[in-house]
């Protein structure tokens, strides 16, 4: 087993951290299907590549993805608005739809099948290669960095928008880098884990998390344990009774909840009565 | 213990030994795909345990790895692949993290199925314009009944190579599959022999090899280009091409999109017959020769 699961365990230890930090943000502002919006605009971004004959895995689809990544951050942040009718999720729908289709266009017209383009976006964690993982380790410490130097700005504007306005600040610039990071983060993450993997990450724990403890910290430690547990409890049945990894760990992370939901309800329940 | 219960015991133990014993004897084998599996199980009999990595009713592009086969990977003797890039979205991660150097190119434990043999439609120039090819030509050349006594000569060779006490049985076993498939090409070929020069339809571009081998002309596709679902437009080029040529089915495997091949089949007054590329995608068809069989009836049947 060891083996075989190394690399998949190394991914579930070292890489989750920091999705589950995004997660508190992502589940506080609400907008729970940017990951997946997110990912897909840069899918767009290897379709355009592929249209234009590049090589997949050279520098250029690279730039060409991370600036369609870009693009989304920077829809995502006009569209942010401080009081709208439009809720945010709609403008997330749309713009995962929207790209979603147009990746359907472009391949029609680029005639490239979608085996290679799958593969390039869509990573299976059994898989990993170290090289992956560790370059996808160090851009999450960079990120980490980012997101610990500037921490203040970003939680102010995340959990408290009314307070990060009135205080004048450029709320949308902020939602700018934020989104951006993010992006890239996921779009990384995604190439290594595969889109089940990274939506489960980095809203089951935050939701674990908030649903058990009241302090950000708390709830940033609870989430880790969870992603933790989740991770490598899901690669072990994964290899017990022979299962595609990543849906098992996203199965094991649902039993997670269900079981932590009743035990916070169990708590409510008994301060109560 | 009493001694008939002792007795009992230490047969039971002999047993076990040589049970296990005889399971050591055994050459491990992995095959990517049902078809290369279904010859290796005939040409290894009961020296060989075959793993098979996809499921016959899978799309063997794209293949779901699952832990265990990198497990069976590591433990390989040998490793059956076509060698025609058809498993190149899938395979080589598996193979980079199995680690396994006895089944590395150019080792006996390895057999690429396609070396040696002439694929068709190999691409004069590679460019992305022209879709989902593959550089070393069409992948999907097993459903030849000639080509596949060549892969068994290739599977034969590999284990006398890694098992060479048992080599004598796998070279009888090999000339005993070679008999059998010049013995039913002469009756698929007569069965088939009415409906010589027709055109066929196919989803997906996989039967150049079966329509040379027994007299179709397959070159109608479903897909627009190979990988591309099929666009309103081309579906309509397609009928009329139907309409024109009287083309009379249409070939589909278990995972294409049926409900496409039956639109157009009402459209044209064709039919619908189910292919598969591999034993165990069809009932009836444990073998590779159950699997031709069961080809060339459905297709009479159809043009009948």
């Amino acid at each position: 087993m060891w083996e075989v699961m190394f690399w998949p365990i190394v991914v579930c230890v070292l890489l989750p951290w920091l999705l589950v930090y995004l997660g508190l943000h992502v589940v506080r502002r609400g907008i729970i299907f940017i990951d997946i919006a997110m990912a897909q605009m840069a899918s767009l971004g290897i379709c355009v590549a592929v249209l234009l004959h590049l090589r997949l895995d050279g520098w250029p689809a690279f730039a060409i993805a991370l600036g369609f990544t870009l693009l989304g951050a920077a829809i995502f942040s006009v569209t942010g608005k401080r009081s709208s009718q439009i809720p945010q999720e709609a403008v997330i729908g749309i713009s995962y739809v929207v790209a979603a289709a147009a990746a359907v266009l472009l391949l029609s017209r680029a005639a490239e099948g979608d085996e290679e383009i799958k593969n390039m976006l869509v990573g299976n964690i059994l898989l990993v290669s170290p090289l992956d993982v560790w370059k996808c380790f160090a851009l999450f410490l960079l990120v980490g960095i980012v997101h610990f130097l500037l921490r203040r700005t970003f939680l102010l504007v995340s959990f408290d928008r009314d307070a990060a306005y009135e205080r004048g600040w450029r709320v949308r610039w902020w939602d700018f880098l934020f989104y951006a990071l993010f992006g890239l983060v996921v779009t990384s993450f995604v190439r290594i884990a595969g889109v089940l993997l990274i939506f489960s990450y980095l809203i089951v724990p935050a939701v674990c998390g908030i649903n058990l403890a009241d302090s950000l910290g708390k709830r940033f430690l609870i989430g880790c344990l969870v992603a933790l547990i989740g991770g490598i409890g899901g690669l072990f049945l994964s290899f017990q009774w022979d299962l595609p990894s990543g849906a098992a760990i996203v199965c094991t992370f649902g039993v997670l909840l269900v079981l932590l939901g009743a035990i916070g309800i169990w708590r409510r329940c008994s301060a109560s009565g | 213990m009493k001694p008939n219960s002792l007795t009992k015991t230490t047969a039971a133990i002999c047993l076990c030994l040589t049970t296990a014993l005889t399971a050591q004897a055994r050459i491990n084998v992995v095959a990517t795909l049902p078809d290369f599996g279904a010859v290796a199980r005939e040409i290894g009999g009961n020296n060989v345990d075959v793993t098979v990595l996809a499921k016959p009713t899978e799309d063997p592009h794209f293949v779901d790895a699952r832990p265990s086969f990198v497990v069976k990977l590591r433990a390989a003797d040998v490793l059956i692949d076509g060698g025609a890039e058809l498993e190149i979205g899938w395979l080589p991660p598996l193979l980079q993290n199995a680690r396994n150097s006895k089944i590395e190119v150019g080792r006996p434990g390895r057999v690429q199925a396609s070396q040696g043999i002439r694929l068709m439609e190999v691409p004069a120039q590679l460019t992305r314009a022209a879709g989902d090819v593959h550089a070393t030509g069409n992948p999907h050349f097993m459903v030849d009944p000639i080509i596949a006594k060549a892969v068994a000569a290739h599977i034969a060779n590999a284990f006398a190579a890694v098992d060479p006490a048992q080599a004598a049985e796998y070279r009888t076993n090999e000339q005993k599959f070679e008999t059998t498939i010049n013995a039913r090409l002469q009756e698929w070929g007569a069965k088939l022999l009415p409906y010589r020069g027709q055109s066929l339809v196919a989803y997906h571009d996989s039967w150049p090899y079966f329509g040379h081998r027994f007299g179709f002309n397959v070159s109608v596709f479903l897909e627009p280009k190979p990988g591309i679902p099929p666009s309103p437009s081309h579906l309509a080029e397609v009928i009329a091409q139907m309409k024109a040529q009287k083309i009379k089915a249409i070939i589909v495997e278990p995972y294409h999109n049926r409900k496409i091949a039956e639109k157009v089949a009402q459209s044209t007054g064709a039919k619908v017959v189910d292919f598969a590329q591999f034993p165990g995608a069809l009932p009836g068809t444990d073998n590779y020769v159950q699997l031709i069989n069961k080809l060339v009836n459905n297709l009479a049947a159809a043009l009948k």
